[in-house]
Formats: structure tokens, C-alpha cells, sequence
């Protein structure tokens, strides 16, 4: 078994890579059983270089991570505690925060996902709609009467 | 294209959505069309539902809702109502704590909630910290205690009625009465026995085959080899905690006297599909197990119209079946007639069964030495002999009034000082016993006198005028010189206030100065409240940890918080105390 395989990006750059680091995605990992070692350059067709190596260098800092059993226990809240690391790690712009999130689920790497998921609930926590709009630039499409009846409808939710 | 937070995929914004609190969620459907549809989704809310509340009152049939298709409930709105009553109960607890004026009908609005209030309860009676602490913690477990108390107090007055109610809940409400058996509701106890049952059955498959004599013996061999039934060696048969259905399941060494021994093994024995009752000997709990019709215990088929003959079980010593010639026996030399015997021999009516735990707490109360070196019981002996008091009078008989009237005024004392909460329990539970009877009116009378006091406005006690002298202050320590307890002030008067009857009982006179020294009202670390004369009390400035825990517990009834530079409890009665 080889230590080292070559994946390549979506704009046709190849990148070597620890076989283990590799492995943290799931779907890699199921295409490299199923596949066995070729030797070949795995195609990774959803995610560009500049992404790709970004998730190569998460994986590599958590390579020896143990992999947690999923937790779905649904019935438990969920804290937005991210490690120290990882905070600096997803300190990006908002771009690639959101190609780290799509690559992280294509790639099935569950626990990249969550941090991002946590990174962006972080930064809806405590914002009015209209902060939140302005954080990620999003339409209001709402109608003058609609807004107002939808806002009645959440008063409960106001402090 | 730039990539922005609307790209992402309905499955991920999901799982982001999970992680932020319900309120964010209901901020960013406020955003727009697309974040409305996608924060719709009632899976969200039934996992907002889910992780953020526990305990639900029986009205929602949570259990049904969440078997149902997601989509059949409106999750958000119950997790509306569920926050808005959290909020409710958070500022009628607040209200609670900000004056001793009105407090009753605020027990009653949080205890209306049901079970919707018990989350939030169980925050507050877990604060670590803040302004109030030790009044927030106390108020919180005093509701929540009362939430528990109204959900027992009905089923022995179901009994009481004649109505059906399975062995296991009427003894369960016992442990209801107990915070310590951590149980909340009665059918945690049903699903710990009805583990039981399960874990006998992994155990022992053949059983099935076995006739009914042997399946009766196996089990109850199996409860005793695993220790679920009787007392270890060499502990107190007395103990208090022996006495609790729940707490004998879920402690070590399930240790349990005859009649809760006898409880555990009847309802596994049931479940297997065995005719087993307790049965009420003199003395010692037994347990008959009557054949199915037709059948004797060996399982053989009998001639019509012969009735079988049971067996007796002793589960709390052990395997054997007891012969029933040893039972008569016995029953002769008590003296028992013929019909005595009969009645001790057959089964126990579950109200019969529950008044017998009620006198076993009682032996075990006033037999046991409770708290004694060696002995720490796990049961609080106030909620406890509550617990006896309520059900004795539940379930005696009308025919028996003496013995209502003799439990009056112990159950009546215990509420109006450990349980004032209770007052529509009293009044909707015990009231209607006396009817007719000429305790009815006296009833009536202090439950009125409780709530006319309750809602007038504390008089105000100033440090000023007469009052000048008065040396000690409200929230200091002090242990008594005669007595050597530790206790907390918690009211003055510049002289002695009590009548002239208790005075000359006290020996009041005797004292050095007499009447005419400012007396206090204290809080003693036993629990207690006594009326102590100045030259007694000696001072103390302990540290928070120098004092036992049950008295810094029920020191939030009077008080916010611990103030370590004064070393003193600081007052929550500045409404009657201003100057302290």
C-alpha cells in the first residue's frame, strides 16, 4: 500500500497527499477500497485547487484525530464550541467558507462540516434580520405586508 | 457567481440551524422567502422541541406526537408555547422572590403549568450563583417538590374513591413525596420494574415451561440472588429509605422491607403470567399466588367446580414457599378467630397495602435511629413523615374519624410550615374528608387566616424610635449559649412577644433580663424555627462552608445570598425588615 496518492481539483491541478490524511474523507476513502490502489490520480471533479488545499491542510492537522462515532443523538443541544485552530483555520472570506462547507459534504469529512456549520451559526447568533442580511448579502424579497405579519408571528423569540 | 449563505444546500443550512438557538431561527425566517421555507421545516422543530424541553405535561401526549409523521404536529407552535411558558414561570418564580406579599396564588399559577413548568423549576433549583441564589434554589425546589406532590396526592384519592390503581403507582407516589428518590413522575417506576421483568426473562428462558409452582419459586430465587429483594445483613431493618418502592429499585443493594419486597416480586411475577397478590399477614408482607381457574399450582387440570390451592411466598427472606400450616399457626398463637384468619390469609386490597407503608414510615421515623452515628439515612424525615401523613388520611375510612382528627393537626403543621405551597392540595384534598364533621369549619378557618396573611402587605419594622437598641440584625449567625446550636436570625421584637402562657412555660422570667430584652425569631440548622432572647446569643462570623448544607438549603426561604465580607446571609424580607 502506498503512502501517497494524487488527487486531482476540478481545474485539472494534481496535488500528492498522505494516503491516512486522504482517508479522513469518507468518500475517498470508499472509492480507494472499492477501486484498490491503481496508482492513478483520483478526479475530485466539485472542488477547485484553491479549496481542495484547504481541506488537505485541515485534514492534515487533524490526521490523528480519533474518528468520533457519529453523534446523532438528536435530543441534546448542540454547542458552538470550535478549537482554537480551527477558529484561526476558518478565519477565510465568506467564498470559501461556503466552498469548505460544499467540499466538506461532497467529500464526506463530517467533522470539517460541522465546524463550518458552527463558524456560520456564529455568526447569526444574535443578529436582527437585518444584520443577518447584511451579513451575507441576502434579498429582502418579502412584501412590505408580509415582513410585518412574519415579524408578529417571531415576537415570542424577541428578548 | 459569488458563493453566499442562499447557495447552500437545504440539507446543510438544516444542520446549521441546529446548532443556533430556536430564537435565531426564528430571526433569520425573517430574512427572506427562501430562509422562511427553510426554517419551516418541522423536523427543526421537533428537535428544537426535543433538546430543549425534557419534561411535558401529559396534555401534549408527547410520547404520541413524536411517534407521529413530523408533519402531522405543529412543532414550532408547541415550541412557542413551551418557551413562553418557561418565560412565565421565570418571572412568576422572579415575582415570588421579590416580596413575602401574594406568594400563594403565584404557587398556584406555576403549579398550573403542570409538568410544562418542571424544566424550568429544575434550572432555577440549580443556580450556582447570582443576586438570589439561595432564595431562587429554595422557591425552585419548594414548586417543584409541590409539582411532584400533586401528581401522587391523586392517586391515593383515586384508591380512596374506589377506582383502580395498580400497586406500583400507589406506592410509587411515596417516592414522589421524597426528592431525594430523584424519581419525577410514576412511570419512571414502572419502566425500572418493567426492566426487571425483561432482565428475568433473558435470565431465566426456560421459565415458560416450568409449572406455576416453579415459575413462583424461580423468580423469586432470582430476585433474592440478585439482591432486589429483602435487607443485606447487619443494616437496620427500620431504616427509613427500606420503605420507598422507587428508591429500593434504583439504590444499591435494593434494600427493602417484606411489604416492598413483596411489591417488586408481585409485579414481575404478573407480568410472567403469574396470580400473584400481597398478602396481608400480621407482621411481614407475604405474597399469595393463586392458580389460574381450572388448574392447580402444578399446572394439573382440576374437576369442575375444585378450586386450587395457592402458595405462599416469603420474597423478602427468599426461594421457599411457605407452608400454609406455619401462617395458621402462627395466626393461632396471635389468637386470631377464623375470619381473622381468613381476611390475613387472602389477598391485600392496594389501599390496604398502602396504608401499611404509611404506618411502616411511621415505625420507621419514631423506631429507627435516624441520623445517628453510623446511620445516614438518604431520605428527608420531614418529607417522609409528610408523605405517611397524607396518605393515612386519604385512605382511612370514614369510618374511622378518630383517626382523622388525630392526624389533623400534625399534617395541617407540616404544610403551614414545610409545605404552604400545598394549599390547593389541602384545600381541594383534604377539606372534603372533614365534611360534616366540626374540624370542617377550623379547616376552613386557617386556610383562610393562611391566605388573608398571605396577601396582606408585611407590617414595617424600622430600627429606629423604640427600636434603636435592638443589638442584632436579621441574617446573622449565631450559636445559642445553652444549646450550642447554630442558627440564623430571622426577625426581631424589641421584647419578648410571645404570650403570656409560653413565657411562664419558657421560664421566661428566669432569665437574667427577663421579658423586657429584645427577643428573635431564628432559623436552626435542624430545621427548626424557635423565638430566642438576646442574652442567649452568641455571634458567630463563619465561612459559607463552616455551615451545614440543609441549613444554607432552607436558609433561601428568608435569604438572597451568603455575604462573605459581613459573614452573614443577606435578608430577602427587606419588605418587612428594611433596616435589617
Amino acid at each position: 500500500m502506498s503512502s501517497q496518492i494524487t488527487l486531482t481539483s476540478s481545474d485539472g491541478v494534481d496535488i500528492s497527499v498522505d494516503r491516512t490524511v486522504a482517508e479522513r474523507s469518507i468518500l475517498i476513502k470508499n472509492m480507494l477500497e472499492d477501486l484498490g490502489d491503481s496508482g492513478e490520480a483520483i478526479p475530485i471533479p466539485n472542488v477547485n485547487e484553491a479549496v481542495l488545499k484547504k481541506v488537505i491542510e485541515w485534514c492534515e492537522h487533524h490526521k490523528n484525530d480519533p474518528v468520533t462515532a457519529t453523534d446523532d443523538d438528536d435530543n441534546r443541544r448542540k454547542t458552538t464550541d470550535i478549537d482554537e485552530w480551527d477558529q484561526k483555520f476558518m478565519q477565510v472570506d465568506q467564498e470559501m467558507l461556503f466552498e469548505i462547507i460544499l467540499a466538506a459534504n461532497y467529500l464526506d469529512i463530517k467533522a470539517l462540516l460541522d465546524v463550518g456549520c458552527k463558524t456560520v451559526a456564529n455568526m447569526i447568533k444574535g443578529k436582527s434580520p437585518e444584520e443577518i442580511r447584511k451579513t451575507f448579502n441576502i434579498q429582502n424579497d418579502f412584501t412590505p405586508e408580509e415582513e410585518d405579519q412574519i415579524r408578529r408571528e417571531n415576537e415570542w423569540a424577541e428578548e | 457567481m459569488v458563493m453566499s449563505l442562499d447557495h447552500l444546500p437545504e440539507e446543510i443550512l438544516h444542520a446549521i440551524l441546529c446548532y443556533l438557538h430556536p430564537r435565531s431561527a426564528a430571526v433569520l425566517e425573517q430574512t427572506s422567502r427562501r430562509f422562511k421555507s427553510v426554517t419551516s421545516v418541522p423536523l427543526l422543530w421537533r428537535h428544537y422541541c426535543a433538546s430543549h424541553f425534557k419534561s411535558w405535561d401529559r396534555k401534549h401526549d408527547i410520547l404520541h406526537k413524536i411517534i407521529a409523521p413530523p408533519s402531522e404536529v405543529d412543532w414550532k407552535a408547541l415550541f412557542v408555547l413551551r418557551s413562553q411558558t418557561d418565560r412565565a414561570v421565570t418571572r412568576l418564580l422572579d415575582s415570588i422572590l421579590a416580596s413575602q406579599t401574594g406568594r400563594i396564588e403565584k404557587f398556584r399559577a406555576v403549579i398550573d403549568f403542570g409538568y410544562d413548568a418542571k424544566d424550568t423549576l429544575v434550572r432555577h433549583s440549580e443556580v450556582e450563583s447570582g443576586e438570589d441564589y439561595l432564595a431562587r434554589r429554595y422557591y425552585a425546589r419548594a414548586l417543584l417538590t409541590c409539582l411532584h406532590r400533586s401528581i401522587a396526592v391523586p392517586e391515593w384519592a383515586k384508591l380512596r374513591r374506589g377506582e383502580q390503581v395498580s400497586l406500583e403507582r400507589a406506592l410509587g407516589a411515596f417516592d414522589l413525596f421524597i426528592p431525594e428518590s430523584g424519581y419525577g413522575d410514576l412511570d419512571e417506576i414502572k419502566h425500572t420494574l418493567d426492566d426487571l421483568v425483561i432482565q428475568y426473562q433473558a435470565a431465566d428462558p426456560e421459565s415458560r415451561t416450568l409449572t406455576p409452582r416453579q415459575q413462583a419459586l424461580s423468580l423469586s430465587s432470582w430476585l433474592r440472588d440478585h439482591d432486589l429483594t429483602g435487607i443485606q445483613i447487619g443494616r437496620e431493618y427500620h431504616a427509613l429509605e427500606h420503605n420507598f418502592l422507587g428508591l429500593a429499585l434504583n439504590s444499591q443493594g435494593h434494600n427493602s422491607l417484606p411489604l416492598i419486597s413483596a411489591a417488586i416480586y408481585c409485579y414481575v411475577a404478573r407480568e410472567i403470567g403469574l396470580n400473584a397478590h400481597p398478602c396481608g399477614f400480621p407482621f411481614h408482607v407475604h405474597v399469595i399466588v393463586t392458580p389460574n381457574l381450572g388448574f392447580d399450582m402444578n399446572g394439573e387440570a382440576l374437576s369442575d367446580g375444585e378450586i386450587g390451592t395457592p402458595m405462599y411466598l416469603d420474597p423478602f427472606r427468599g426461594a421457599r414457599e411457605t407452608p400454609l400450616a406455619d401462617l395458621r399457626d402462627q395466626l393461632v398463637f396471635l389468637g386470631a378467630s377464623e375470619t381473622e384468619q381468613a381476611a390475613f390469609l387472602g389477598p391485600s386490597q392496594t389501599s390496604e397495602i398502602v396504608q401499611r407503608c404509611s404506618r411502616n414510615i411511621w415505625t420507621s421515623i419514631h423506631s429507627a435511629p435516624q441520623g445517628a452515628p453510623g446511620h445516614t439515612s438518604s431520605v428527608d424525615v420531614v418529607s417522609a413523615k409528610y408523605a405517611s401523613l397524607w396518605s393515612s388520611m386519604l385512605l382511612t375510612g370514614n369510618s374511622r374519624p378518630m383517626d382523622l382528627r388525630h392526624h389533623l393537626p400534625l399534617l395541617m403543621e407540616l404544610f403551614a410550615t414545610d409545605f404552604p405551597s400545598d394549599i390547593f392540595l389541602v384545600e381541594q384534598y383534604i377539606v372534603p374528608l372533614f365534611q360534616g364533621l366540626f374540624e370542617h369549619e377550623h379547616i376552613l378557618e386557617s386556610l383562610h387566616v393562611m391566605r388573608a396573611v398571605d396577601e396582606i402587605p408585611k407590617q414595617v419594622r424600622r430600627r429606629t424610635g423604640e427600636n434603636q437598641n435592638i443589638r442584632f440584625m436579621v441574617g446573622q449567625v449565631f450559636r445559642h449559649r445553652r444549646y450550642h446550636y447554630r442558627a440564623i436570625i430571622t426577625g426581631w421584637d424589641r421584647e419578648c412577644g410571645a404570650g403570656e402562657q409560653w413565657m411562664r412555660r419558657m421560664g421566661i422570667d428566669r432569665l437574667q433580663a427577663g421579658r423586657h430584652q429584645s427577643f428573635y425569631h431564628v432559623l436552626v440548622e435542624d430545621g427548626s424555627v424557635r423565638y430566642v432572647a438576646e442574652e442567649n446569643i452568641d455571634l458567630i462570623l463563619p465561612a459559607l462552608s463552616d455551615l451545614p448544607t440543609g441549613l444554607t438549603s432552607i436558609a433561601g426561604k428568608h435569604f438572597k445570598r451568603w455575604d462573605e465580607e459581613s459573614r452573614a446571609f443577606v435578608s430577602n424580607m427587606r419588605d418587612e425588615y428594611p433596616d435589617n
